[in-house]
Order: structure tokens, then sequence, then C-alpha cells
């Protein structure tokens, strides 16, 4: 890992403790949940840069498809494997929420079902990569299957809001512009930031992983070009 | 504190998916680089000179 | 306009494929029968009961079915290599997936009116509920989700598992379709609207997916 990359997973490091410090001390007591309603901040914080990574992704998918260059699947398969581990964890904390205060496990909150049609539709893209047999059209194949799946995003939020007015259920709390105190607005800004720096991180080491598969791949392949040089050349 | 125990499962469980994943794309990237390091080194090795 | 007159022929052509077997509609429609019968072994719903959970019921039904006809679309071509050939005479993408599609979302929407009746029957519902609302949203879905389905039967053509992959791709991604649709006909059934806000979904859906349809078909529809 070259000197510019173990700085940033540094400073990323340093504003999450800073972060954590924020969730825990500087954040105010909410009047009904307590302590629980702590929770937002790395549920509602990671629920927003995973639709920030999938954002991403779709503009990289675009970008491979106008350029054809594999940096930009790389970036992309990045994007979207970042974005389904934010993804896990909005679902996997809102439960954990939820199960407390309203004696439920699940429930079809709007946020929740709507980060849980994500989840699906983004590990579809993994699993599309995983299961192409050919290759060379893998790249290809994900990034217009990226690009149909992006512009679900509205549809599906839309679906599910409106579905959600008409049978209303428990509301997970919190969300940008639901009147929050403007302490918790900086607490959740630090938090936010420090997520979208490890974004950063995870994209970055993810995209070396795959530019590396890459030239291995070439290298492994090396061998035979070596070979078939050889062969013109005499 | 109320609910310690559901504040710590869920900031327990959410780092440790982060690190987790994390510590998974390194440990890959190791690998990768070892083998991509053996394969050139073996490379320059049957390569005749020219 | 020159790409609506190909896809026209290519939908004829495949249409008259579907028509010399009847095996795909056959097939797809037993399914649909299957689902409806299974539901009421695995609910045994009331009648009033019936009534909230009926439309539901029939979109998850016919969103099913389509995911697994969908695949045999691009599937075909892969035998003997049709699909060059097809290229080679349309020698445009768009008009291939979209003949493709017209074609798969007729066949669906007749098994669709077909079937409609037998939920009917079946959950021992008004006839006066077929209404022309609830054929237009029908409709209206099954365009959409045909076009998808068939691009995307496109896209796993050549991937392993491609039977499982397929619904596991175009589910969630109709999802929106699923929630208006059914909640479209729910409120159909309930209060006789004729689908309030719902059908802008379903429509923003389609010219959605028109759109990017029309922009990446090349990249679909490849050898």
């Amino acid at each position: 890992m070259g000197r510019g990359q173990r700085a940033l997973v540094a400073v990323a490091a340093i504003w999450l403790a800073w972060a954590g410090y924020a969730i825990f001390i500087v954040a105010p007591m909410e009047r009904t949940m307590r302590e629980l309603q702590r929770i937002f901040y790395i549920h509602a914080a990671s629920g927003l840069v995973g639709l920030i990574a999938f954002f991403g992704s779709f503009l990289a998918s675009v970008g491979y498809l106008a350029s054809r260059q594999d940096r930009w699947d790389w970036l992309a398969l990045a994007l979207v494997e970042a974005g389904e581990v934010f993804c896990t964890v909005v679902l996997v904390t809102g439960p954990i929420w939820a199960r407390p205060v309203w004696g439920i496990w699940w429930t079809w909150d709007a946020r929740l079902t709507l980060t849980f049609v994500l989840w699906l539709l983004y590990a579809g893209y993994l699993m599309l990569r995983r299961l192409s047999e050919d290759a060379a059209r893998r790249a290809m194949l994900a990034a217009v299957f990226n690009v149909f799946a992006f512009v679900d995003v509205p549809l599906v939020y839309f679906s599910i809001r409106w579905w959600r007015t008409q049978h209303p259920g428990p509301v997970i709390a919190g969300g940008p512009g639901s009147g929050l105190d403007p302490r918790m607005w900086h607490v959740f800004l630090t938090v936010w930031t420090g997520l979208l720096l490890l974004l950063l991180v995870f994209v970055l080491q993810r995209y070396r992983v795959a530019a590396l598969e890459a030239a291995l791949e070439e290298e492994e392949l090396a061998p035979m070009t070596d070979r078939a040089v050889r062969e013109q050349a005499s | 504190m109320k609910n310690f125990w559901s504040l710590l499962a869920a900031y327990g469980l959410g780092w440790a998916i982060f690190f987790g994943y994390l510590l998974t794309l390194l440990k890959r990237l190791g690998r990768l680089e070892e083998k991509l390091r053996r394969l050139q080194a073996a490379r320059q090795v049957s390569r005749p000179e020219s | 306009m020159n790409v609506l007159r190909r896809a026209w022929v290519i939908c004829a052509k495949e249409l008259r494929v579907e028509f010399r077997t009847h095996e795909l509609t056959l097939t797809t429609g037993f399914f649909v029968l299957l689902v409806a019968g299974m539901f009421s072994f695995a609910f045994e719903p009331s009648s009033t009961e019936a009534r909230t959970l009926v439309p539901g019921l029939l979109w998850l039904a016919f969103l099913f079915a389509a995911s697994l006809m969908l695949q045999f679309s691009f599937l075909r071509e892969q035998t003997d290599d049709t699909l060059s050939a097809l290229r080679l005479a349309a020698s445009d993408p768009f008009a291939i997936l979209l003949g493709k599609a017209a074609a798969n979302g007729a066949l669906l929407f007749g098994i669709e009116l077909v079937f409609l009746p037998v939920f009917i029957v079946f959950y021992n519902l008004p006839l006066s509920l077929l209404s022309a609302p609830l054929l237009g949203i029908l409709l209206a879905a099954t365009a959409g989700l045909s076009l998808v389905g068939s691009a995307f039967s496109a896209l796993v053509a050549r991937s392993r598992m491609r039977e499982l992959l397929l619904p596991l791709l175009l589910l969630p991604l109709l999802s929106p379709v699923l929630i208006a649709g059914a909640e479209a006909t729910a409120e159909m059934f309930d209060t006789g609207s004729s689908g309030g806000r719902w059908w802008g979904i379903v429509l923003a859906f389609d010219v959605t997916y028109l759109a990017a349809a029309w922009l990446l078909a090349d990249f679909v529809v490849q050898e």
C-alpha cells in the first residue's frame, strides 16, 4: 500500500474515532428512545453512503460503456461491493433498533424496505458477474445491468413511499430533513463524512484487487506471448 | 444506560462488518501481490538472455 | 418508422414460432394455474380475506410466471447460433429487442387474460372486477416487464445457472411494478377506483426502460 493510501486509512480511522466520541458523548439524548436512538447515526449515515456508492457505480458503468476501458469496470465493481457492505450495516442495525422500541425484529419501514430492495438489486449485479461464463463480456453485461438497476432506484423509492403512506407502519425515525436537533445534525454530518472516507478506503483497495487480478491474468498468459514473440523473431 | 446491549450489538456488528470487509480485502491484496511477484520472478528466470 | 417495421417482423416471427408448438404459453399458463391453486392450499382464505389477498396474489403469480417464461427469449437463439443471423438480417439491435419484447408481452398478456377469470372463479369474486382499468394496468405493466425481461434474457443467455439468475435479477427490479400493480388492483377491488397515481409508477417504469433499452440495445444484443 502506498504512502498516500496509508495516510488515507489513518485519516479515516482518526475521523471515525472522533465520530465515535461525538455519537456517544457529544450528541444529546433523545427524549423518547433515549440512548437507543444513537443507533440512528450509523444506521442512517450508512444508508446515505450506500446510496452514494451505488450512484458512483452507475457513473462508472456509464463510463465503461462509453470508453470500454477496464478501469471503469473495476471502479464500478468496487463501488457496488462497498455499497452492499453499507447496505448490510443498515439492514443489521435496523432490526436491532426496532426490537427494543416496538418489540418486533423487522418492520417494512420505508427506508428499511428500500434498502432491502437495493441490497437485492446489487446482489444481483455481483451474482451476474460471478456466474458469467464469458469473461470478455462480463464487464459489459455487468455495466448494462448496473444502468438498468440504478434507473430503477427512483421508481422503487416512490412506489415504496406511496405504499407506506397507504399502509402506515412503524417508522424507524430520523432522516435528513425530519427535524433533527442541530447538535444531532452536526454529529450526523461527522459520522457521514467519516463513513465517506471509509468508502474511499474500501473502493481504493477493491479497485487494486481488480487491477491486480487483471495483471495476474496477463502475467499467467505471458509465457505464451513470450514464446509467440520468440517464434516470430526466429 | 437503557438498552445498553442493543446499542453495543448495533455498533459492534456494524463495525465488525466494516472491519471484516476491509480485512478480507487486505488479505486478498496480499495474496495477489505475492502471486504476481512469484510469477514475475519465474518469468525472469525462464526468459533466455536476448 | 423503419425500427417499428423491423420490430414487427421479428415479433411476428417469434409469435409464429410459438404458435407452432404453443409450448411456452401452455407451460407458463399451467404455472399460473398452479400458483393460484397452491396459494389456496397454503392460506385457504375466506371470501372476505380473498378480496384483500387476491390483488397481491394475481401480480405475484404473473411476475413469477413472466420471470420464468422470459428466459427463453434469447435462450432459443443459443442453439444453432441464430442470433448472428438475426443481427445480420435485422441490423438494428433495438428492433430485435423491441420485437422480442412485443412478442413476449403479447404472449404474457394473453395468459393474463385467460387466467384472470380463473382467479375470479377460484376465489369467488364478482366478475365485475374484470374492469377496463384492471386490464389496462395489466397491459401497461406487462409491456414494461417484457421489455426488461427480454433484455435481461439476452444478458444472462451465456451465464451459468441462468434459469435461476434471470428471476433473481428481474424480480427486485420489478418491485415498483409489483407494488403499484397490487395496490392499484386492491383499490379497484375495494373502491372501484381506476388505479389512481399507481398508474404513474407503471407508466414511468415503461418510459424509463424504453429509453434505457433504446440507448443500450447495442450492448445488450451481441453475439
